[in-house]
């Protein structure tokens, strides 16, 4: 198959649940979902059709929004199928995914510590790459944070 | 009597301890020698490079973003650049698609053979250690050659590439392929017949195609196992269209297979870097690339050496990313660890551990002497070299 078939599928196979779909580039198709719905449609995708596997989540923050935008990749061979949730700062939640893809851990655990988005059920929810002294409910990846006070660290040590 | 939860006994390791030369903190449950599980904690070289990257402008971002590895740098700029032009409507001239990938291929060997170094050092085989890491030298002196430069070779620019080859210069890549894989026979002959050698490698660490799939295992971790997936065939970048390379796989699954699999990888890179040099394609090395990047996202993948590496970059149409992210190889290949230890001798997780070939850092090193009073002075490869071996005699 090639890719424009694979993203035709691919497109087939999340028509359920897809809110909105775009083709922004000749190798990747969009689709935005409800956080509802996700674990349906990595089901169908991955486990039920076999097309491609979970190569990262990435965090996106919009301040405008006040909302944190979740984009789960699938790339099957050139083809990149996007999965985009978007949740509000106030209910920063969304279910795991280690049910279904064990890997994922490692990227929830980054997720909730860089953008401060719970992952429901995620099987350890333990920081990942910050250092245990990091203040609580500090999220460096939202565009919100830039950086300590000078004052404030020096007055602490 | 009411039964109770049974007891773990837990070893911690790390971050700074005998097994890895890089920070990571791993705890293994141990039922007598036998681990039962294991968990890891990550970080200790966090740098925040991904908030860095919003706070610096497209060009600076290339010499940020190949800090990421000390190993293979090479692909983190070209994953980043390929990415840019790609946002910026620009295809990079032919000539410096074939120098991109005549350099990442060069990467490929060098970081094989310090992970062959590497591995055989933890399961206590240093004479493979030290011969391997002396034939390194001569891919390490044909990087440098070709670009300056031993670790961070800098040979990305937006829209191209900064270096060319130089007949002469090809002569010598030639050559000192033909020593490497004259070597490298050696090697492959080595971890698969010295029986003491095989007693920690046959068998250990086994993972089946199905949960290297599941586990999400990339690279020669995942291809040792059977997994058909390399980047460099599946979505080809750069000049890996007009020079293809053949995916090595092996069935076995164990480090021996893990050994194979990467050690045969570099007869392929061997054989595709002279068909570079024998059909180099002629053309600019740069195209224009503005300095401001149209609005949009796009996803960069590359075959590090190590697997995937995956890069998203958004534009908001200012002369910096919105925002930049990297996923690295390593990441997904420590997942299969918590899986894979289970059931082994607690001696065996250093094996086990450098058999994903986790990224370890690298120094560079000065060529320039200041003393006060003294013209500078600057020194040749030839002198240094020289300097060296006359002042540890």
């Amino acid at each position: 198959m090639n890719t424009e078939e694979l993203l035709q599928q691919a497109e087939e196979l999340l028509k359920p649940w897809a809110k909105e779909v775009s083709r922004p580039e000749d190798n990747r198709l969009d689709v935005r979902i409800e956080r509802e719905d996700l674990l349906a449609a990595v089901d169908a995708l991955i486990l039920k059709a076999h097309r491609g596997y979970l190569a990262a989540i990435t965090g996106l923050d919009h301040p405008e929004d006040e909302q944190v935008e979740l984009v789960y990749t699938f790339p099957d061979m050139a083809a990149l199928v996007n999965l985009r949730v978007s949740v509000p700062y106030a209910d920063a939640q969304v279910p795991t995914l280690c049910d279904l893809i064990p890997s994922a851990t490692l990227y929830e655990r980054e997720l909730m510590e860089m953008f401060g988005v719970t992952v429901v059920g995620t099987p350890d929810p333990a920081r990942l790459l910050l250092s245990d002294d990091w203040p609580e409910g500090v999220y460096p990846l939202r565009k919100s944070f830039t950086g300590f006070d000078q004052l404030e660290t020096e007055s602490e040590s | 009597m009411e039964a109770k939860e049974p007891k773990k006994f837990i070893v911690p390791i790390g971050p700074q301890h005998p097994a890895l030369k890089e920070p990571g903190h791993f705890e293994f449950s141990v039922d007598g020698e036998i681990v039962t599980g294991a968990s890891i904690r990550l970080g200790y070289v966090h740098r925040g490079i991904e908030k860095g990257t919003e706070q610096r402008n497209w060009i600076q971002n290339i010499y940020l973003l190949e800090r990421v590895c000390g190993i293979c740098s090479h692909v983190h700029a070209m994953a980043y650049t390929l990415g840019v032009e790609k946002l910026a409507g620009v295809t990079a001239p032919p000539r410096a698609q074939a120098i991109r990938e005549l350099v990442a291929e060069l990467e490929r060997i060098h970081s094989h053979m310090l992970w062959l170094g590497v591995a055989a050092h933890e399961g206590g085989f240093d004479t493979l250690f030290m011969y391997s890491w002396r034939d390194r030298e001569v891919v390490m002196d044909l990087l440098e050659s070709l670009t300056g430069n031993r670790v961070h070779y800098s040979t990305n620019v937006l829209g191209g590439v900064k270096i060319d080859v130089t007949p002469e210069l090809a002569d010598t890549i030639r050559k000192g392929c033909d020593f490497l894989e004259e070597r490298l026979q050696h090697y492959l002959r080595v971890v698969t017949t010295d029986e003491t050698f095989l007693a920690r490698t046959r068998g250990v660490g086994p993972m089946t195609l199905e949960q290297a799939e599941l586990l999400g295992a990339v690279g020669p971790t995942a291809r040792a196992s059977g997994v058909t997936r390399d980047i460099r065939i599946d979505a080809p970048y750069a000049s890996y269209a007009e020079f293809p390379v053949t995916v090595v796989t092996d069935n076995g699954g164990d480090l021996t297979a893990r050994f194979v699999v990467r050690i045969k990888e570099l007869f392929e890179s061997c054989r595709v870097i002279r068909q570079i040099l024998d059909n180099m394609p002629e053309s600019e090395l740069v195209a224009k690339v503005p300095r401001r990047i149209p609005a949009g996202e796009t996803i960069s993948r590359v075959e590090a050496p190590r697997g995937e590496l995956f890069y998203y970059i958004k534009s908001g149409g200012g002369d910096r990313p919105e925002r930049v992210k990297s996923r690295t190889p390593s990441l997904c290949n420590w997942s299969t660890i918590s899986t894979v230890a289970v059931g082994h001798k607690l001696a065996d997780m250093p094996m086990l551990l450098a058999g994903i070939d986790p990224c370890f850092s690298c120094n560079d090193r000065m060529i320039q002497i200041r003393r006060k009073g003294h013209e500078d002075q600057l020194w040749t490869w030839e002198q240094l070299r020289r300097y060296g071996i006359e002042y540890y005699r």
